[in-house]
This record gives C-alpha cells, sequence and structure tokens, in this order.
C-alpha cells in the first residue's frame, strides 16, 4: 500500500532522512477501528473448507488489543487460535455446503504514539559492526538472515548496496530505505503474492510485499536480522474505500531492538503502522490460507478499512 | 572353497575375502550356529523348498504384501523371506542396545537444543548450515517444549557388521522408520515352518514390541490427562507401509485414523465415533511433516488435520515423531554424531560411526584425492543414494572426472571408507541352494520419559543380488528372522 500523497514516479535525488513528519502530539495514543472483510463465491458447492485468516492486530508495547467481532454469513463457528508462529489467527469450518461466504472482522485497539528515533544506542559504530559478527549473534537471529525464495537475490544483483560501514547500522538501513523507494516503482497488478525478486529488480516495479523483500534480502545480505512484518496503514482520517493489507520490514540492531522500515513510502514505521505478524517473508504471514474442496471457478475479493480517532 | 557333509549346505561356497557370520577365521562354524546348523542339515534341500513355498503362501494369507508399480500392471508382492536365521549373542547385542539407545537420547538433546538455545552451535561444534540449509528445520518448533521433553520417539538405527568384525552405524531414521511389523511377521513366518529349531534356543521374543510402544507413548501425554487415549494417523490404504501401520494399531490396541476422522475444536484433537466426538491425546503419525496440517504446512495436503499444529503447540496433543525431528535425520549431521554424543553425553561413542573425510578440510581433501580408489564420494545435498561414486569400481577416466569435480565445489562433497558389509548363507532359488549374501540391520528404539525399549531382535535386510550392498525393498532386497540369544 501507498500512502496517497506517495509521488507515483520518482527523480532520483538525496533523501534527508531526519525530516519524518509527526503527525501527531506526543504521547497522546490513538485508538483505531479496522474493518477487514473478505467475499468467496464458488460456481459449485463447496462441500468441505477450512480458513485461516492472520489479520488480527498484535498485542504489543506498543499496541494495547482492545476489541474483535468476527463474523461470517454462514454462522459458522469461528474459532480464535494461533499459528505456527504464535501469532492469533481465526478459524472457520463451515459444517454445511454453500456456494457463497463472506467474512467480516472489526478490530479496536489503542496504539501508542512511536517516536522511531526515541532510542539510545550505546554501542559505537564499530562496536555494533563486531557484535553482529560474532557467531552467537549469528545463530540467535539465523532465521531472519536467512535466504529463502522470497528474499534470494539474483546472482549478479547481490552487491546492489553495500553498507558504508563508516556509519551507523541504523543510518545505513535509512539509507537502504531510500534505495528501496527509490529503486522500483509502486505500480499494482503486475506483479503478484508469487513473485520472486528476479522480476522484481528486472522490471522495478511491484507493491508493498515486493518493496519489502527486496529490503529483507539486502538488509540481510548486510548481516543485518530483518523480518517481513504484515499488518494495516492508517492512511489518514476520512479515508475510504478498498485497500489492502500492507507490509513493512523490521530489522533488528544491537542493543537497540527491532526497528520498523517502510521502504514502500520511505519511512519508518509509527503511528500508523498496525501490526498483524511478521515472519521470514510473505509465505510464513498470508492474511488468508484456506483449504477448499471444491471444482469449477471461485472469485474472491477483500476490503481493508482504517480509522483513527483520538483518544480523550 | 570349503564343503562340508551337511546336506543343506554341501554347495555352499566362500569367499575368503567376505566376512561370513556364520564362520570364524580357521573356517570353523561359529559355536552358536552350530546347533542350527545341524538342525538344517537334517533335512534335504527338497524339503527346503517345500517350507520355503509355504513360508512365502503364509506372508500372502496374512496380507503382508507391497505394492510394485509396473508399466503393465500393479502386483502384490511379498517382501521376500528367508528361513535361514540370523542369530546376535549377547555380548554383542548388548553394544547394539547401549549403542542404539546412547544415540536416540544423544540425538534427542541435539533436537531440543537446536530448538532451543542452539548452543552446540554458538560453540562451534557443529556448523550453523545444519539448520539454515536443511529442508527439514521447521521454525515453528523454535521455543516448543514437546510432551516429555521428548522427539524422536521411534528411531531405526541401520547398522552393519564389517569385515573387522565391528558394527557401524549407516544411518538414523528418526523420521517414520518403518519395518517393524516384518520383524514380527518374520519371527511368526519361522516358527510355522520350523518351530522345533526355537525348542534349541533361548530366543528373546519380539511380540513385546506393540506393548512397548504403547507404554512408552502413554508416558509423553500432554499435561493434564490422565489415561491417554493414543491413536496411530496412516496415509491411507495405497501407502505401501499401510499393513505395518494397521498392524501396530491392531496389537497395540488403539485406533487406526486418517486425517478425516479427526478435527479439531478449540485446539483440541478429536476423533469421529459412532458414540460422538472422543478426545485424541497421543497421535503415532505416520505422515510425513510437510502433510500433517494443511493450514500451517502444505494446503494442498488432504492427508493431514486442519488445525492439528496449533493443538500441538499449546500442548494439548502429542505427536510421535516430534515435528521438526528430520532435520537431524541427515547425512550432514550424521558425520557430527561423535562429536554430538560427547556434547551432550560426556560419554565415548558405543557404535561406531563410518569415518567420514569433508573435502571443505584442505588436509582432508588432499587425503581424499589420493586414496579415491578406496574411499566412496557423496554429494552431502543429495538424497537417496543419488550421485553416490564408488572408488574402486571407477575406470581411471571416470576418477579423474570425479575428482575434478570434487576439486571444483569442494564443500559440496563427503568421502567414506568402502565399507564391506558382513555375508550370511541365504537360501537363492534361482540356484535351489544357499549362497553368501550382503546383510544390513535395522534396529528399533523407543524413548519415552525418563525410559526407553529397544526391540530385541530387529530386520535383517538381505542384498538379494549377488554383490549387490543395497539392501532396501524396493532394489530386490529381503529379509531374515534375527535372533538375539538370552545370557
Amino acid at each position: 500500500m501507498r500512502l496517497p500523497d506517495s509521488p507515483m514516479v520518482h527523480v532520483p535525488q538525496l533523501i534527508h532522512f531526519n525530516k519524518i513528519e509527526v503527525y501527531l502530539p506526543e504521547n497522546m495514543p490513538l485508538e483505531y477501528a479496522i474493518t477487514y472483510t473478505a467475499e468467496n463465491s464458488y460456481e459449485n458447492w463447496v462441500h468441505d473448507a477450512h480458513w485461516q485468516f492472520l489479520i488480527t492486530p498484535q498485542q504489543n508495547s506498543n499496541q494495547d488489543f482492545v476489541g474483535v467481532e468476527f463474523k461470517n454469513s454462514l454462522n459458522a463457528v469461528n474459532e480464535f487460535s494461533v499459528n505456527g508462529y504464535g501469532f492469533s489467527t481465526i478459524r472457520v469450518h463451515p459444517k454445511q455446503k454453500f456456494k457463497e461466504i463472506s467474512f467480516e472482522a472489526h478490530f479496536k485497539l489503542v496504539k501508542k504514539e512511536v517516536n522511531p528515533f526515541d532510542f539510545i544506542s550505546e554501542d559505537t559504530i564499530q562496536e555494533a559492526y563486531d557484535k553482529i559478527n560474532t557467531l552467537t549473534f549469528k545463530v540467535d537471529y539465523e532465521a531472519f538472515l536467512r535466504k529463502t525464495p522470497f528474499t534470494t537475490l539474483p546472482n549478479n544483483k547481490e552487491d546492489i548496496f553495500d553498507f558504508d560501514k563508516n556509519i551507523s547500522i541504523f543510518d545505513n538501513l535509512q539509507a537502504l530505505n531510500a534505495f528501496t523507494y527509490t529503486h522500483i516503482y509502486f505500480k499494482t497488478d503486475v506483479t503478484d503474492v508469487n513473485t520472486l525478486l528476479d522480476e522484481i529488480i528486472e522490471k522495478r516495479h511491484g507493491v508493498c510485499q515486493d518493496f519489502t523483500h527486496l529490503f529483507c534480502a539486502l538488509a540481510r545480505k548486510n548481516g543485518i536480522p530483518t523480518r517481513y512484518v504484515s499488518g494495516y496503514l492508517h492512511q489518514g482520517n476520512g479515508f475510504f474505500g478498498d485497500s489492502a493489507m500492507h507490509a513493512w520490514a523490521e530489522s533488528y540492531m544491537p542493543r537497540i531492538g527491532w526497528i520498523g522500515f517502510d521502504p514502500t513510502n520511505n519511512l519508518l514505521a509509527n503511528t500508523n503502522h498496525i501490526k498483524v505478524a511478521h515472519g521470514k517473508d510473505y509465505s510464513d504471514c498470508s492474511p488468508l490460507i484456506g483449504v477448499v474442496y471444491t471444482t469449477g471457478r471461485n472469485k474472491t475479493s477483500h476490503t481493508v478499512q482504517v480509522s483513527s480517532q483520538q483518544q480523550q | 572353497m570349503e564343503t562340508t557333509e551337511n546336506q543343506m549346505f554341501s554347495s555352499y561356497q566362500r569367499n575368503p575375502e567376505l566376512f561370513d557370520e556364520i564362520y570364524d577365521k580357521d573356517g570353523k562354524i561359529m559355536s552358536v550356529y552350530s546347533e542350527l546348523f545341524d538342525l538344517y542339515g537334517e533335512h534335504s534341500i527338497k524339503d527346503y523348498v517345500k517350507l520355503n513355498d509355504k513360508a512365502k503362501a503364509s506372508f500372502f494369507n496374512q496380507g503382508i504384501t507391497f505394492q510394485v508399480y509396473d508399466k503393465k500392471e500393479t502386483r502384490e508382492k511379498i517382501f521376500p523371506f528367508d528361513l535361514f536365521p540370523r542369530i546376535i549373542d549377547p555380548q554383542e547385542w548388548d553394544i547394539i542396545e547401549r549403542g542404539a539407545i546412547q544415540r536416540s537420547k544423544a540425538l534427542n538433546l541435539f533436537l531440543w537444543d537446536i530448538y532451543h538455545d542452539k548452543k552446540i552451535i554458538k560453540q562451534g561444534i557443529v556448523p550453523m548450515d545444519l539448520i539454515s540449509s536443511s529442508a527439514n528445520y521447521l521454525d515453528q518448533m523454535v521455543g516448543v517444549d514437546p510432551p516429555g521433553g521428548i522427539y524422536n520417539h521411534i528411531s531405526g538405527t541401520d547398522v552393519i557388521k564389517h569385515k573387522d568384525g565391528k558394527y557401524y552405524v549407516l544411518e538414523d531414521n528418526i523420521r517414520c522408520p518403518s519395518g517393524v511389523s516384518y520383524v514380527i511377521c518374520n519371527r511368526t513366518a519361522l516358527k510355522r515352518a520350523l518351530f522345533g529349531v526355537f525348542n534349541h534356543y533361548k530366543t528373546h521374543t519380539v511380540t513385546n514390541y506393540a506393548e512397548n510402544l504403547l507404554d512408552l507413548l502413554e508416558t509423553v501425554k500432554p499435561k493434564g490427562v490422565d489415561v491417554p487415549n493414543v491413536v496411530v494417523i496412516t496415509p491411507g490404504m495405497f501407502n505401501s507401509a499401510f499393513y505395518e501401520h494397521s498392524y501396530l494399531a491392531k496389537t497395540m490396541g488403539v485406533e487406526l485414523v486418517e486425517g478425516r476422522d479427526l478435527f479439531v475444536e478449540n485446539d483440541f484433537v478429536y476423533m469421529k465415533t459412532i458414540r460422538g466426538p472422543e478426545k485424541v491425546d497421543v497421535i503415532y503419525r505416520r505422515i510425513d511433516d510437510a502433510f500433517i496440517d494443511p493450514l500451517e504446512f502444505k494446503p494442498d495436503s488432504s492427508l493431514g488435520v486442519p488445525g492439528l499444529f496449533a493443538a500441538y503447540k499449546k500442548g494439548n496433543v502429542t505427536l510421535a515423531n516430534a515435528p521438526g525431528t528430520g532435520v537431524a535425520d541427515d547425512k550432514a549431521v550424521y558425520t557430527y554424531m561423535p562429536q554430538i554424543i560427547k556434547y551432550y553425553l560426556n560419554e565415548e561413542p558405543i557404535l561406531n560411526n563410518v569415518h567420514t573425510y569433508h573435502c571443505s578440510r584442505p588436509d582432508e581433501l588432499k587425503y581424499v584425492l589420493e586414496h579415491i580408489h578406496e574411499l566412496v564420494i557423496k554429494p552431502v545435498d543429495e538424497a537417496g543414494g543419488y550421485g553416490i561414486s564408488i572408488g574402486n569400481r571407477l575406470t581411471k577416466e571416470e576418477i579423474e572426472v570425479v575428482k575434478n569435480q570434487i576439486k571444483e565445489t569442494p564443500r559440496k562433497y563427503v568421502a567414506q571408507p568402502i565399507l564391506s558389509l558382513s555375508v550370511h548363507p541365504t537360501y537363492i532359488e534361482d540356484t535351489e541352494s544357499f549362497e553368501q549374501r550382503h546383510v544390513d540391520l535395522r534396529t528399533f528404539t523407543v524413548l519415552g520419559k525418563d525410559r526407553e525399549f529397544v526391540l530385541k531382535g530387529g530386520l535383517t535386510r538381505v542384498a538379494l543380488k549377488r554383490g549387490n550392498l543395497i539392501v532396501n525393498s524396493s532394489q530386490g532386497g529381503g529379509s531374515k528372522d534375527t535372533w538375539v540369544l538370552k545370557k
């Protein structure tokens, strides 16, 4: 997802990193309401189906999850559970045959004001690079340093972004965020959930998950544990209409911890980024997994709306 | 060549190059075999042929068959069975049994470690790519504590006897090792055919496997369960090991189920029965990791149970073996077994590992290139015997090709000495006589919470083709009853 005011055509330029706009007064928690809907229709009867939704906002130090309402049009039982990585899921298994089913979820949460620059690093630049090169560090963060099919760079493109060891890891990651933002053009409907980096780098276009996969690949290539995050992006009050879930990345820095980078918008993840889950790549975070036994064609659509209200 | 007066073995030819298990160095019958040798010798080959036919019919009648897929037809075949048993004396068995337990326990501790703190990697004892480049390492298992702390409940350790008279481990099968039903059926078949011979030997029973398996599976029940409900889950009747799945369920006295017989509700697993849903606590699964839960792994799998992994992760059901165990069932992990045993148990390995040279290490590479004619060269990342070169069977030109391949990407190759599997007298239908054939032994070890069990016996597999070293049933292998003698 792209913020509405993002430029659609890039003019390569130097980006001044510290000019991130802070949208809200500090320490003012925000309440968000998220609506997710999905509609599925099938040409023939479906006799058996299982769905698993990975769309529930995560409960974490910045996100206080206050409520969920989930409905499906067949009134089947909705089971609240977890996936293999411990993130909240909702499973649905209708006990009757059907040709159409729709789902509607409402989430409410309170998000703390996030200032992405609010951290203290006690390490010198050199200490931080030394630390990420230790075996213990590489073993502890192995999963998020690994090359997966979605985060494998083409052989001749492995060096398209090398870190400058004279500046901090954080500064390098910000530069990488800007690099990714300018390296590919945001364009919908040209890639899908199976598109690999070879094609994205060659054609230089894609959507949020493609930006995020490229960011993950290049950060990992430079030794920085980086994970794929799926969630919602609040695009500003009063914004309505069809949209999708968003993706960004989180990178781990010694003593600082995980910091979110949104390469699709060249932003640090902030109050407007509502996290659902993370993983090695998209395949760990797929919002909807369905096991549906039917024949013929089917149609699927889904919508996402995010609105906010400042708490009194 | 030495012949004897014994009618049955009169034409038995011994190749002095091979290690024959029933003869000692001086060409005398080993003492444990002498009585058996005489007992068999009382019969003529003609009698034996009849017995052999009866035994085959017995397997067909019991339905112990596997399917052979041919271009024209699909046939039910029996796993060829040899009526001349293999005997293992108590002293030797003691080594095998203690060695198998030691390996299973070490592998269990290794699995716990690599799914928790990964200390063995951080201390540099095994390399990180054992997990990062393994297709069987399940990230979803990181931090999960399996009930009772057990991952590899059932292990099938394959051992061979080398010509130095010592046992070597070929591999540790800890995914879904199969074959135990053949061990029991072989015993039954031999008793039917030649019950008299059992009066002369004090042999350990093998029919206690199922009760011990059930007992040990009950020790790893989920928390808060009193009397666990155990089931066996099978991919279905078209699976080549279906007979074994049904046999184990029947002899344990538990239900045999397929994925569609189970369902998950509120993270508990239930079985559909005519009396309504019945909660399931322990699942002996004979389905590979990738197929157990379509919502978590392969979405197109119809063999598993949607939601099963979430129930497992919440500690509401035990899966045996635990998901992700396959990472330790790997050629690369095998080569580190001596270090793994030492690291976790502070013991020397009881069973030998076949020494492995890593071509990635310069001094070992030099050795490999100089001694290629006496080594087996294996690519580290290929499975199923693909890409293996046996040094003494290569032509000069082929040796040069292999050498160049190794030099090009040394880290892709390991090398091992060529092992000479022991041989055992085996009846060959074509020649209607006994001939020397290579054998190995699959042992079965079960780990429970603070308890373990090794089946006193095992599956002796025979390579029926002359000179063949490959004993797999798909490659025309047969099997023998294996007697472990009481002390």
